[in-house]
């Protein structure tokens, strides 16, 4: 009976550590100019598994500044794949682009408990497929242990739930002397202090039961500028995005807290990933990448959901082409408006050609990358 | 075949399984188990370590609270100090019924308030008062379902609410606003329960009742008794007061703090090793009731079985889904335990909050009805837990009869607090 | 940080008392109910989940 027990703990625990050290390749693309560590802006978190890579893509032109978070939760994987595609193909003309693919590295090297995630999933490329870890909502806790019985966030005081503690998006600004989940935080608003970042883009992905989905959640001083988007892009695009105001009372959010406590406009967008919705069916790789769930679409044949779902389900490449498209509608806009603060930039697919390529065809090959031009997640 | 159909087959196969497994006598929580195996083989996972063993995980934390809570208490009783409050109790106020069922009305709801957890109030304080109820003429039965009801009431009550706090999670809700919604009516049902159960019966024989009870140890006095609940209390609320300075302990090492100092001020000598492994013995039905709902539970989310049953339930219509929770609620909380609250607290709560109901309200009501099927088959681990706590020798279901008029008012209390959430929503404000 | 060793050094303490409990019982399903409630113990012990 041990034995068997034995033979359990040694698969189980093969894979979770498999998953834990599995590299993921980023091949530095022509407009990367430099890769920071997060260290550099708060080095109390140096060494640590948080310690993400921040990679700069500076224009020859002076400009503004901005900063994509993908990864605040890593198993919303639309926000992590967009930051490759920036990473790997964009150029920057003018002003910087900061990208983080990783926000909590953590959260990636983990998957819920009870919520029978595959430990990773792979995009089809031209030259094969390229794996990524799965990852959770919340911080791993072999990286941050114990939970309190409540939560209370720093600096309002506000009690949440005692897991939301290592949930990167509920514990910014961040604390100094805090868990790995703050001092993450902290680093990042230094980060954007430091830099002077205009503008934080943080990206999600939510279940189609939950409210606030296929919008642009934005900071008072952002409201303007995501309502026109908005706008834009139901004009232009093939699909609709709408603004939510960033309630007061929730506190520890990045469209809130980055907005009250730094200098820069705060915007966290979310698309529909049908992956995390309560009703669904079978939990698997293809759920996560095609969206496809017949028991989701019946839910929303009874007006319980707040986006709408049919058998084509919602694919990455279409909740990546989204997140793409909505970034660089806000840009142009921004850059209009602020012309000395503007940002220019090529290379970066808008939503109807992710859609058309493919979100692997963005994906560079590892293996030709140039000495000194690969990193890994 | 369509995922409903293939997903129903799967359903209807772990249930043959469950079923086949208990007629064989094997124990609910080995029957769960080859249940979601079984589940995992139709769904075409093979036997899927990686999830057993993540599933194995889902209530790690819970589980550490359970066990440190546990033998937390468990020092406390073999110290004397339980006997010596019981003892203490009953002198005083033998001759005031009203009064001696209050006291016993917070005996049994601090327990599970503090860890969110009813087994920790069985383990805690009921076998004791089991003993001073029984002297106050009330049966066994009726004892345990007294003991039951509250012990179920306590782990709903604040400030640990687990089922709020996990389906609040599972939304995206802070948990917050959820105090008064709670407490107030889980100290009036336990209160109406304890006085609708127990208000026929004889005044205490005290000097018979006071043989029967454990003698308190020379030397043990009020101090050494309430000195560790100081102590477990003062980490809790520096924790709430200096969240940012003071660090992180978590539930288990507070308890485990609070256990040294019970050790240290103990007027007996207390052999901690021979305790602690007793303590796992003795909770070893309800840690492996929580390992093994937590594999059925990633398997039945693996498989879509858990998305199946969430899907069925909230497209019932609005009328059906209020008229069922008192049905429901308990059910799932019978074959799932606390994994009721992500499986179905958080469909129905997207559900109420899509119709415009206060979620926070909703949800305490929920809340309530929740702890009642830990007395029901197949895990039944809390009225297990109570009836040989009591040491209750009639047929379990005995105890269920006494249950039903008490449990009938929780229920109607926690639907109508659903139904009406809105016009109840000023008490998440105060 | 010390807080964290602390829960690991429990960790090993109930993992132990579950072993102990182990080898003590007598009865085949407490046995295999045993061993199913060690795995997320040894799992954090060794650093795995």
């Amino acid at each position: 009976m041990s034995l068997i027990g034995l033979v359990f703990l040694v698969f189980a625990g093969i894979s979770f550590y498999k998953i834990r050290h599995l590299k993921e390749p980023v091949v530095l693309g022509p407009g990367v100019t430099q890769v920071k560590k997060l260290s550099t802006y708060f080095p109390k978190i140096k060494g640590s598994i948080n310690d993400a890579n921040i990679y700069f893509l500076e224009g020859s032109e002076p400009g503004g500044t901005i900063l994509i978070l993908g990864g605040s939760h890593p198993e919303e994987p639309a926000g992590r794949l967009l930051g490759w595609i920036f990473a790997e193909n964009a150029i920057v003309e003018k002003g910087t682009v900061i990208v983080i693919l990783s926000a909590n590295r953590s959260g990636t090297t983990v998957t819920r408990l009870g919520g029978a995630y595959p430990p990773d999933y792979s995009i089809p490329t031209e030259w094969g497929e390229q794996t990524f870890r799965m990852g959770d909502r919340w911080s791993n806790p072999l990286d941050q242990w114990p939970d309190p019985e409540v939560y209370i966030h720093y600096p309002s005081g506000q009690e949440l739930a005692y897991v939301d503690i290592r949930n990167l998006n509920r514990t910014w600004p961040g604390r100094a002397n805090g868990t790995l989940t703050e001092k993450t935080c902290f680093a990042l608003t230094q980060l954007i202090k430091d830099e002077g970042v205009d503008i934080v883009f943080d990206l999600h992905e939510a279940e189609l039961q939950y409210p606030v989905i296929s919008t642009i959640v934005a900071h008072e001083k952002g409201q303007d500028l995501a309502a026109m988007a908005s706008m834009m892009i139901s004009g232009t695009e093939d699909f609709s995005m709408g603004v939510e105001n960033s309630p007061e009372a929730l506190r520890g959010l990045s469209h809130r807290e980055i907005g009250d406590h730094t200098d820069a406009i705060s915007l966290l967008l979310e698309a529909p990933e049908p992956f995390l919705d309560a009703t669904r069916g079978r939990t698997n790789r293809a759920l996560l990448l095609e969206g496809k769930d017949e028991f989701v679409v019946k839910a929303g044949k009874h007006g319980l959901l707040f986006e709408r779902i049919d058998e084509n389900g919602w694919h990455i490449d279409v909740r990546v082409g989204r997140h793409c498209s909505t970034i660089l509608q806000i840009l142009e806009l921004w850059s209009e408006d602020q012309p000395e603060r503007g940002i220019r930039m090529t290379h970066v697919p808008r939503y109807a050609e992710v859609i058309a390529n493919g979100t692997g065809h963005y994906l560079r090959d590892p293996s030709t990358a140039s000495p000194g031009k690969l990193t890994f997640e | 075949m369509s995922m409903f159909t293939s997903t129903q087959i799967i359903l209807a196969i772990m249930v043959v399984v469950y079923i086949v497994a208990k007629a064989l006598k094997l124990s609910t929580e080995l029957s769960m188990l080859l249940a979601a195996v079984a589940g995992a083989l139709a769904g075409g996972a093979g036997i899927p370590a990686r999830h057993i063993a993540e599933g194995a995980f889902t209530y790690f934390d819970i589980i550490l609270i359970f066990i440190t809570a546990t033998l937390f208490m468990n020092l406390l009783k073999e110290s004397g100090g339980v006997a010596f409050v019981i003892r203490g109790i009953l002198k005083k106020f033998h001759r005031r019924r009203s009064i001696l069922f209050i006291l016993i009305t917070i005996l049994l709801l601090i327990p599970g308030a503090l860890t969110g957890a009813g087994s920790v109030t069985v383990l805690i304080t009921g076998g004791m008062i089991s003993v001073v109820l029984s002297y106050m003429g009330l049966s066994k039965p009726k004892i345990a379902a007294i003991i039951f009801l509250i012990a179920g009431l306590s782990a709903a009550a604040p400030p640990v609410s687990l089922w709020a706090m996990l389906t609040a999670a599972g939304v995206n809700m802070p948990y917050v606003g959820f105090f008064l919604p709670l407490l107030i009516p889980c100290v009036v049902l336990a209160l109406l329960t304890i006085f609708i159960l127990g208000w026929k019966g004889q005044s205490v024989d005290l000097e018979k009742a006071l043989k029967e009870l454990p003698e308190a140890p020379k030397g043990m006095n009020w101090t050494r008794v309430l000195l560790p609940f100081l102590f477990f209390l003062a980490l809790v609320i520096l924790g709430r007061v200096l969240p940012h300075s003071f660090p992180i302990l978590g539930l288990p090492l507070i308890f485990v703090f609070s256990a040294f100092v019970t050790v240290l001020i103990s007027p007996v000598e207390l052999q901690i090793l021979k305790i602690s492994r007793d303590t796992v013995k003795q909770l070893l039905p309800l840690i492996g009731t929580l390992t093994c709902v937590g594999i059925l539970v990633q398997i039945m989310t693996l498989t879509g079985v858990r998305g199946l049953i969430a899907i069925s339930i909230v497209t019932l219509p609005i009328v059906a889904v209020f008229a069922s929770l008192f049905f429901v609620l308990p059910v799932s909380e019978a074959v799932l335990m606390w994994g009721a609250a992500p499986v179905l607290g958080v469909p129905l709560v997207l559900l109420f909050n899509t119709i415009g109901l206060n979620p926070i309200i909703a949800l305490a009501g929920m809340s309530i009805i929740w702890p009642l099927g830990d007395a029901l088959p197949p895990t039944a681990i809390i009225g297990r837990l109570t009836k040989d706590t009591v040491g209750m020798e009639e047929p379990y279901t005995q105890m269920l009869k006494h249950c039903i008029v008490p449990a009938l008012i929780i229920m109607a209390v926690g639907t109508l607090m659903v139904i009406f959430s809105k016009s109840l929503s000023f008490l998440t404000l105060l | 940080m010390i807080v964290t060793l602390l829960y690991y050094v429990l960790t090993a303490f109930i993992a132990l008392l579950i072993i102990w409990n182990l080898v003590k019982s007598k009865k085949w399903q407490d046995e295999i109910l045993y061993i199913i409630i060690l795995i997320p113990f040894l799992l954090r012990l060794l650093r795995l989940k």
